[in-house]
């Protein structure tokens, strides 16, 4: 009985301080990138307005003049959102076929498609960069969105792959004998009962797409620059630009993070790999 | 078309993308690593073209081996990894068994727990490297400048100010430097993963079996050997799962390496074929070539660690 007591004792107190402190230091590094945001360039740097000091939107209001925000905001929208439904097309059937349709070969296959991620991008850089430049795609989107596409390809189907593993075979069997197609199947059955681990595939694949940073970075100069070659071609040395930094970073970051609290219910119930039985 | 040939054929597009996408590239890249060929070159000037009369056989290979810079780039990209998974999985663990249990405002802790994932890496390394740990300007430089201008004041008073002299001033760490910039590294991708790792044990402590929990309480089984017989094998799976796919992404660690040091010290395989690039593309190749081998160690490792449980 005493090991209960003891161990309500640290419920009641110990654990909500120490979640609280764990919580607010994780978040800590973004609360302060958002409140330099609101300082001007000269105050972030003095100690002396470390907390208080008199907030001020030029920042966010010069965005567009110091950075070109909206041009890189926007190939970042279109290279995200276009890459993840593409992802999405390819892998939802893959991943059906994988889950129900499963031969001897089905694992092998889902490991080599694993095992591609782990090819360094640094090793193939040079030739992508040479084959972009050959057939006239560099720096376009549709380059960068099939890059995004097929770097994010295994790893959305091994999500998908676990989720749909999980779906009773009978209930996709009950469909088969109404009659209905594999086309069918897949939109009539599969997709409604899927649909929490197919948006939080989702979900990851954008993220992974609007964050990702070498090759966005390096297979483009302008016109299809996204927000990740944005920040690391405008890091400031030295901290001359603190203020504008942070807010430029905070506009960049800001809508895959309140997206990412949004839909934080369902990515914690998609995003199993499988661990969970 | 037959029951069972549609559904197999669906796989087919993900299959093809993907051989194409290995394939190409990487065969292009191995036969770059066997010529000479570079990008500026005033006294061959023949290099400067990926043709087969620059043939060099197995030279650019020798060439990597003999640069001082590989092994230690070896050496760093698995210290890197090694030092991010120990550090995530720890505190991963910790982390989910604390917020596990329900108390006043889980769900905004657990809110704020997992923002540094949705954070791009970008502005990550540009965050931490300026913004808290520049030792001047960051939150790093103020926080000893704080505590040596604390230190002055001391020195000053009457009785206690002789034993305080004796006190050093705090030195500020410079994380650009040599020794420094890995952990700087670790540090911030460690705050990123974390979370990660977070949200993926707390699916699966969700699962446990609660009964079995009680019954061990029921038992009198301290908290301790509850978590080190239950929670702990509970969590073999999601744990393996974990390491994969961090494994994955740290290997080729790239944007956090070149913005915090650009590569003064802790070059990583990648940033070191990057490093080669500028203008050795033979080099540059033939240390992908190796890169792709030891992806290739590492991956065999881990996907049979998972690949034994995931067709269950």
């Amino acid at each position: 009985m005493a090991i209960v007591a003891q161990s309500s004792k640290f419920g009641t107190y110990g654990r909500p301080v120490l979640a609280w402190a764990v919580g607010l230091l994780f978040f800590f590094p973004i609360f302060w990138m958002v409140l330099t945001s609101f300082k001007t360039d000269a105050d972030a740097v003095k100690p002396e307005f470390l907390f208080f000091f008199t907030p001020t939107l030029e920042n966010y209001l010069n965005m567009t003049e110091n950075y070109d925000y909206w041009r890189f905001a926007r190939n970042s929208v279109i290279s995200a959102v276009s890459a993840t439904v593409f992802t999405l097309f390819v892998s939802v059937p893959a991943a059906y076929a994988m889950a129900f349709n499963p031969s001897r070969a089905t694992k092998d296959v889902l490991m080599w498609m694993l095992s591609t991620k782990m090819l360094p991008a640094a090793a193939v850089l040079y030739p992508m960069i040479f084959l972009a430049k050959g057939i006239g795609l560099y720096d376009t989107h549709i380059l960068i969105i099939t890059v995004l596409s097929l770097i994010n390809l295994p790893i959305a189907i091994w999500m998908l792959f676990t989720y749909f593993k999980e779906i009773p075979k009978d209930i996709i069997e009950a469909g088969k004998m109404d009659g209905v197609n594999t086309w069918g199947e897949i939109k009539e059955i599969l997709i409604p009962l899927a649909w929490g681990g197919i948006a939080s595939t989702a979900l990851l694949v954008f993220i992974f797409c609007w964050n990702e940073a070498y090759w966005t970075v390096r297979l483009t100069t302008i016109d299809a620059a996204t927000l990740s070659k944005l920040i690391e071609g405008n890091r400031a040395p030295e901290g001359l630009f603190f203020g504008r930094l942070s807010a430029v970073s905070t506009a960049a970051v800001g809508p895959v993070v309140v997206l990412g609290w949004f839909c934080q219910k369902q990515l914690v119930q998609g995003l199993t790999f499988g661990a969970v039985k | 078309m037959s029951d069972r040939k549609l559904p197999r054929l669906l796989q087919t597009p993900a299959v093809l993308l993907l051989l194409v996408w290995m394939l190409i590239p990487l065969g292009i890249t191995l036969y770059f690593s066997f010529i000479r060929y570079v990008l500026n070159s005033l006294r061959h000037p023949e290099w400067t073209s990926p043709s087969l009369s620059n043939w060099r056989g197995f030279g650019n290979y020798q060439f990597v081996l003999n640069s001082k810079d590989f092994l230690l780039a070896i050496q760093n990209s698995l210290f890197i990894v090694c030092s991010i998974l120990f550090l995530t999985v720890i505190l991963g663990v910790l982390i989910a068994v604390l917020i596990n249990k329900s108390f006043p405002g889980q769900g905004i802790v657990r809110v704020l727990l997992i923002s540094p994932f949705f954070v791009m890496p970008a502005v990550n390394a540009v965050l931490w490297i300026n913004m808290i740990l520049d030792p001047v300007l960051g939150l790093q430089g103020i926080a000893v400048g704080g505590i040596n201008d604390i230190l002055d004041g001391m020195r000053t008073m009457p009785v206690l100010g002789g034993f305080f002299s004796l006190w050093p001033e705090f030195e500020p760490i410079s994380f650009r430097a040599t020794q420094t910039s890995a952990i700087a590294v670790i540090m911030m991708v460690t705050w990123q993963w974390t979370p990660f790792a977070v949200l993926i044990f707390m699916t699966s402590l969700q699962s446990e079996d609660q009964q079995q929990k009680e019954a061990a309480t029921l038992d009198g089984a301290g908290t301790w050997s509850q978590f080190r017989f239950l929670t702990l094998p509970h969590l073999g799976r999601p744990i393996a799962i974990v390491v994969m796919i961090q494994a994955i992404f740290h290997l080729s660690l790239y944007a956090e390496i070149e913005i915090v040091s650009r590569g003064n010290g802790n070059k990583n395989l990648p940033y070191l074929i990057g490093e080669f690039a500028n203008n050795n593309i033979g080099a540059a190749s033939a240390t992908g070539i190796f890169a792709v081998i030891l992806a290739n160690i590492v991956a065999i490792f881990l996907l049979r660690m998972v690949g034994k449980t995931l067709m269950e």
